[in-house]
């Protein structure tokens, strides 16, 4: 059920220094990759399958082959914004094993033909950033970054950035403008990063959880690596689940079992005991699934054919006991004050459901409402500049479509609530002619 | 860089055929076939593509998602479609979102009637609401400068104005700021937005969220028209659109042209117009009536100045810079023809002050050669382009804005050869400093060094500067300002030819004249040591601006023709002009705004056109011939200047033949052999350029006869910066943008008139113990002016900046090469 190669001595005390994780086997797969040639390297990062973790699911292999050969500055980003709600998985890895990481992004940057490398960290994370800058120094000192590192003719240098808060600068682009010290916009696509990414140079950007995993499938081989899995979900992921079950943290799984082993095996199930209402698969930019659900195989393709997503491996459960209408509100706030602003429908598309469902609340609205609504997330999908505006349609649009019963009972019943408050206050008032203030002098 | 290669492919757009070329992006391609794609935030001229409106979403056949034409580059075999029902459905959904927050107050809004987002409405959204949420507010208007008022409610954030402040005119003021829909364009600090070229901002606007403040509920589009013409407040001479109500010139729009602005304006040239209609106009003659001027009647005024043909032989005449080339050759003609004196110069603040003499005829015809002649798109697209000289934000603003295009998207290498720093030298390469006056000097140095008659001992930085002109690619634009003097034009027949400009087509030089038709009216004759299109003259040459004043102050010259010029005002050495117009018996002057000396010394004062009355020609530095045409009717009792002109000449003994302005322009085409066959209809809106004409070969290179002066010694920077004793500080002058009478009577732009600074260098200001923004005195032989203190870096240590043109404490005070500064 639960398959354990990132996490196999994550709970070893004092992995994160570079004394435990040595001992432990640490930095022999970087010095077997650089014994091995770029395109071995890079080879083996194919065949393994590896999809990205941190939410789009792109082949990191193919990734790594569009950068273009030529003398160049060329550079490589982790991702480790990781701000998507419910996803928390990056930060135990940075927190625990943060040469794990660092040997991933010299691996990787290896295979690329890279020699500047940047670790871009969500400004929330302050204990992590504090521990991967001793990381980063100590793997310096110990010659794993820096100048021909073990011996090889292989440079480079690794510098952490904090980001200052905002969810927009964990889309790859965003980032790039962020750590460029501009505005964090997300910029038009082509190019893509691969090709003209930081400061106009060929850039690979992965995920913090994808960059870890490189370490272990030089170590394993591809093959052994692939064959843990599905055919398109090879490997393992880690799963960070909360809400509505017993035991919420960090898991990794081998992708492709089902996900009732995950919320109910792994997690434990809602402590109420109740049934699951509904669940996020993977954070809270994926449409919603429901307790019928629960036996789809967690990989990225059935959750895809199931009209949702494998996405950052966040699951946020909710039990019989929730209402869909909260959630959607929590949900809607979010995206709306994360919207960066620069693009019509996600900037104009959030912030008109937001008010929405805020008229929802207020007992404002009708159940015809949630066909505007419904009509709102259809003109957001697919008009975008970046994914955040779907990020809000996709989840919102499988709520109605999935829930309208209830959230029409609902808007109804905010309207009755709000009537009898209007009926209350009315009663409050003296008729208008023994108002004396009104008197004409 | 040179202009990329174009290759035409073929796609299908709705089902047609269509022919572009590759790389165009798709919404242009479409546009070029008559398909209309709607856009707000894609502007071409802003550079890149940004992508965020939306609106301009199609569906291209293999591509699943709908993909932004206005970032599409086309392709070879494409398939477009942009009336599908996915395509509708994007469209109307932008458009319903673009309003979920826009006040639409159209009825009070100025852009109302002449809105893309209105347009955009009406063709492409839905034509209902189904938004009842309350919509986001804002403190409306605020003033985003004196000129630019901003209604954030109207706002849709489609980029366009902070592109332009941070990628165009790289002033880098107007940011966004706070996120998602509560996002806003503010600067700094709620800093005031003040720069140059901050009117862009305004027309780039496609809502009426910025608007002029001049020109907020002046005029609705319904009641308006549109005449075209050209701004002749500086050499840039933008193609300009008056907007015209009831016959007033009610705001200035650009009229975009590749070949000359690229669609921009400056500021003054923007908001300038109010000078129009101001009360300060003159608009009828006057008359100096026992020692005061005083308005009269056409025919007393003519008379009076006909009066001038009493002085014959003795007479100056001095042209202002906005002189229109008809109105140049007419005023030679009525010196040289009726009044027997060739006594006449145009080039006004060029060759005097520091610079020393001013450039030859001989040395000007061969810089003229058509073949040297670089087009304004050349700067863009070169290998390298070199100021020398010259500050493009003071003499030619938008040639500024076109330099930084040049650097920031096509990879032009800048190099800059001044005595004072330019508003472009954080775009520069390479940078050189001379002492004030120095530039001949620098530029015979800089000869030497690229033609190799000096080997070895030129200073790094000259040697650095060769090199990049010689080796950094074959396509170089010099730059030069007529302040380089007949030295430093000496140098560049040098330095053109060593760099052989001649034999490429995107290489050449660009003269910045000091009046805005310096070129045309050099061309026209009205300078005084050649006729028209550079001829010889038939006797000796005549005097220029400052030995005219000198004679007049002697009594040499008993009598001054000033056209649309003040020397007082705008030329040096004001105490020697104030004696030589007190001299003068009769003072003859053709002005709009009576400045002092005028107001103290003219006989006769004729009311003169602004450019939006005239009908005539100009030249643009880089030889385009571009027509002025009458937008608005003459004021008052104005009259047209070639009216008048031929009309004083006539009285004094001249018959010109001139009866119509087509009259004027016929002779001048015929005196001027690189203007022949041109016709009106061939210059049309666009102007033409006379040295790609083939009637150019007219005009041939010749040898010069002068050499510039004895080859420099030592190495091209004496004399030694340090040498002034005492402290004593080289003075250097400029004319900065905004010191002109435009600007002090024009209500917007009287907050930009500029009092006087001293630019000086930090050590200097150490030094002296004055700090940035200090107040000081400025004197020289017991002249004093006021100045505030400006510590710049560029500055080179000993060298000091005034600025020229001022109404008081002006740099025109003062004569001599040093100046002496102490704290007030």
């Amino acid at each position: 059920m639960s398959r354990k190669i990132l996490f196999e001595d994550i709970d070893e005390p004092g992995l994160n220094t570079l004394s435990v994780y040595e001992r432990r086997g640490g930095y022999q797969s970087l010095r077997k990759a650089l014994g091995m040639s770029r395109a071995e390297v890079l080879d083996q990062i194919k065949q393994s399958g590896i999809r990205g973790r941190g939410g789009a699911g792109f082949r990191m292999g193919l990734k790594v082959s569009f950068l273009p050969e030529g003398t160049m500055a060329k550079y490589l980003v982790c991702n480790a914004d990781e701000s998507e709600p419910g996803t928390f998985k990056d930060r135990e890895l940075m927190q625990k094993s943060p040469h794990m990481l660092i040997e991933g992004i010299a691996i990787s940057a290896y295979a690329g033909g890279i020699d500047r490398a940047f670790i871009f960290i969500r400004g929330e994370y302050q204990h992590q950033a504090e521990i991967l800058d001793a990381a980063i120094a100590e793997a310096r000192a110990a010659g794993y970054i820096g100048e021909r590192i073990l011996g090889s003719d292989f440079s480079f240098s690794l510098v952490l950035h904090r980001g200052a808060g905002a969810y927009i600068c964990g889309e790859e682009t965003g980032l790039l403008d962020a750590l460029e010290g501009k505005r964090g916009n997300p910029r038009l696509k082509p190019p893509f990063p691969a090709i003209e990414g930081l400061y106009a140079g060929p850039t690979l950007i992965n995920n913090v959880e994808t960059l870890s995993t490189v370490p272990h499938i030089i170590r394993m081989g591809a093959a052994e690596y692939a064959s843990i899995g599905t055919e398109t979900s090879t490997g393992t992921k880690l799963i960070s689940i909360s809400g509505d079950v017993k035991r919420p943290g960090n898991y990794e799984i081998e992708l492709g079992i089902p996900s009732r082993e995950i919320i109910y095996g792994l997690a434990g199930g809602p402590p109420s005991g109740l049934p699951v209402k509904f669940w996020f698969p993977g954070g809270s930019s994926s449409p919603v699934l429901t307790g019928e659900d629960l036996d789809l195989a967690y990989d990225f393709d059935t959750l895809a054919k199931a009209g949702s997503m494998l996405g950052s491996g966040a699951i946020i459960v909710a039990d019989e006991s929730r209402r869909v209408l909260d959630t959607m509100l929590k949900l809607v706030k979010f995206y709306a004050h994360e919207s960066c602003g620069k693009c019509v429908p996600c900037r104009e598309g959030t912030n008109w459901t937001h008010k929405m469902v805020q008229r929802i609340f207020a007992g404002e609205a009708t159940p015809m409402d949630l066909d505007i609504m419904g009509s709102v997330q259809e003109q957001i999908m697919g008009n975008c500049l970046c994914v955040l505006g779907d990020a809000m349609a996709m989840p919102v649009s499988s709520m109605i479509r999935k829930f309208r019963p209830e959230l029409e009972a609902d808007i109804e019943a905010a309207r009755e609530r709000a009537a009898a408050r209007d009926l209350a206050a009315a009663a409050e008032l003296r008729p208008l002619a023994e108002t004396e203030s009104l008197a004409v002098h | 860089m040179p202009r990329p290669e174009r290759k035409t492919i073929q796609l299908t757009i709705d089902g047609r055929e269509v022919q572009a070329i590759e790389g165009t992006m798709l919404v242009d391609a479409a546009k070029q076939a008559d398909v209309e794609i709607p856009y707000f935030c894609y502007e071409p001229k802003l550079g890149n593509p940004v992508g965020a409106c939306r609106m301009c979403l199609v569906e291209i056949e293999g591509i699943p998602k709908l993909q932004t034409s206005c970032s599409t580059p086309v392709k070879d075999g494409m398939v477009v479609h942009t009336r599908t029902e996915r395509v509708r459905h994007a469209q109307n959904a932008v458009v319903e979102f673009l309003l979920v927050n826009h006040p639409l107050d159209c009825p009070v809004c100025d852009k109302g009637g002449e809105c893309p987002l209105q347009d955009i409405t009406f063709g492409w959204g839905l034509g209902h609401s189904r938004v009842i949420e309350p919509k986001r507010h804002f403190v409306k208007p605020l003033a985003l400068s004196p000129l630019v008022a901003i209604d954030r409610e109207r706002c849709i954030l489609c980029y366009r104005c902070v592109r332009f402040s941070q990628e165009i005119s790289e002033d880098y003021q107007l940011i966004f700021t706070e996120r998602g829909s509560h996002a806003f364009v503010a600067t700094h600090d709620g800093h005031p937005y003040v720069a140059p070229f901050s009117g862009n901002i305004v027309e780039l606007c496609p809502v009426g969220a910025l608007t002029a403040q001049p020109y907020r509920f002046r005029a609705r589009p319904w009641d308006i028209e549109g005449g075209a013409g050209v701004c002749t407040l500086c050499p840039s001479q933008c193609n300009v659109t008056f907007t015209v109500r009831d016959e007033k010139v009610m705001r200035v729009l650009a009229r975009d042209n590749e070949g000359v602005d690229d669609g921009w304006l400056c500021d003054k040239g923007r908001f300038a117009y109010q000078a129009i209609h101001v009360d300060e106009r003159i608009t009828r003659p006057l008359v100096r009536d026992a020692g005061v001027l005083r308005p009269t009647s056409w025919e007393r005024a003519l008379e009076a100045a006909a009066g001038l043909a009493r002085h014959r032989g003795r007479v100056g005449t001095i042209v202002g810079g906005q002189a229109s080339n008809e109105e140049g050759l007419l005023l030679a003609r009525l010196s040289r023809e009726a009044l027997g004196s060739s006594d006449i110069d145009s080039r006004g603040m060029a060759g005097s002050g520091e610079a020393g003499a001013p450039i030859p005829a001989d040395l000007a015809r061969v810089l003229a050669a058509p073949a040297l002649q670089a087009s304004v798109p050349d700067i863009e697209f070169a290998h390298t382009v070199l100021l020398l000289g010259c500050d493009p934000r003071d003499d030619a603003p938008i040639l500024d804005l076109r330099i930084r295009k040049g650097v920031r998207r096509h990879g032009v290498r800048l190099a800059i050869a001044t005595a004072r720093p330019t508003a472009l030298e954080a775009n520069a390469k390479l940078g050189v400093r001379c002492e004030p006056g120095g530039e001949g000097r620098l530029a015979a140095a800089l000869a030497q060094a690229i033609d190799g008659t000096v080997d070895a001992g030129a200073p790094a930085e000259i040697a650095e500067l060769a090199q990049l002109l010689r080796d950094g690619g074959e396509d170089v634009v010099i730059l030069y300002g007529e302040r380089i003097g007949a030295e430093g034009a000496a140098a560049l027949v040098r330095i053109a030819r060593a760099l052989r400009l001649a034999e490429r087509d995107g290489a050449g030089l660009i003269c910045l004249p000091a009046g805005a038709n310096g070129r045309g009216l050099r061309e026209a004759g009205a300078v005084p040591d050649a006729g028209p299109g550079h001829g010889e003259l038939d006797g000796p040459a005549g005097r220029g601006c400052a030995e005219i004043a000198e004679a007049a102050a002697t009594g040499e010259i008993t009598a001054l023709h000033l056209f649309g010029t003040d020397p007082v005002r705008e030329l040096p050495d004001r105490a020697l002009w104030r004696r030589a117009m007190r001299s003068a018996a009769l003072v003859v002057a053709h002005a709009s705004v009576l400045t002092e000396g005028l107001a103290e010394h003219a006989t006769v004062v004729f009311p003169a056109e602004s450019h939006a009355e005239k009908d005539g020609t100009v030249v643009h530095p880089d030889g385009r011939l571009q027509r002025l045409r009458i937008a608005i009717a003459h004021p008052g009792e104005v009259r047209p200047g070639w009216a008048v002109l031929a009309e004083l000449a006539r009285r004094c003994g001249l018959e010109t033949g001139v009866r119509h302005a087509v009259d004027a322009f016929e002779q001048l085409v015929a005196a001027v052999p690189v203007y022949e066959g041109l016709t009106l209809e061939e210059i049309g809106g666009g102007g033409v350029r006379w040295p790609e004409r083939p009637q150019a070969s007219a005009l041939a290179p010749g040898e010069p006869t002068t050499t510039g002066g004895e080859a420099p010694s030592g190495d091209g920077r004496a004399p030694d910066a340090a040498a002034a004793s005492n402290g004593a500080l080289r003075l250097g002058t400029y004319r900065p943008l905004w010191a002109a009478p435009e600007c002090e009577i024009s209500p917007s732009l009287k907050f930009l008139v500029p009092r006087q600074r001293l630019e000086l260098s930090p050590a200097d200001a150490r030094r002296l113990g004055i700090d940035d923004g200090a107040e000081v005195v400025v004197a020289q032989n017991g002249t004093r002016l006021n100045a505030t203190a400006v510590v710049r870096t560029g500055v080179q240590e000993g060298s000091a900046f005034l600025a020229q043109g001022l109404a008081a404490d002006s740099a025109n005070e003062l004569t001599e090469p040093t100046i002496e500064v102490s704290a007030r």
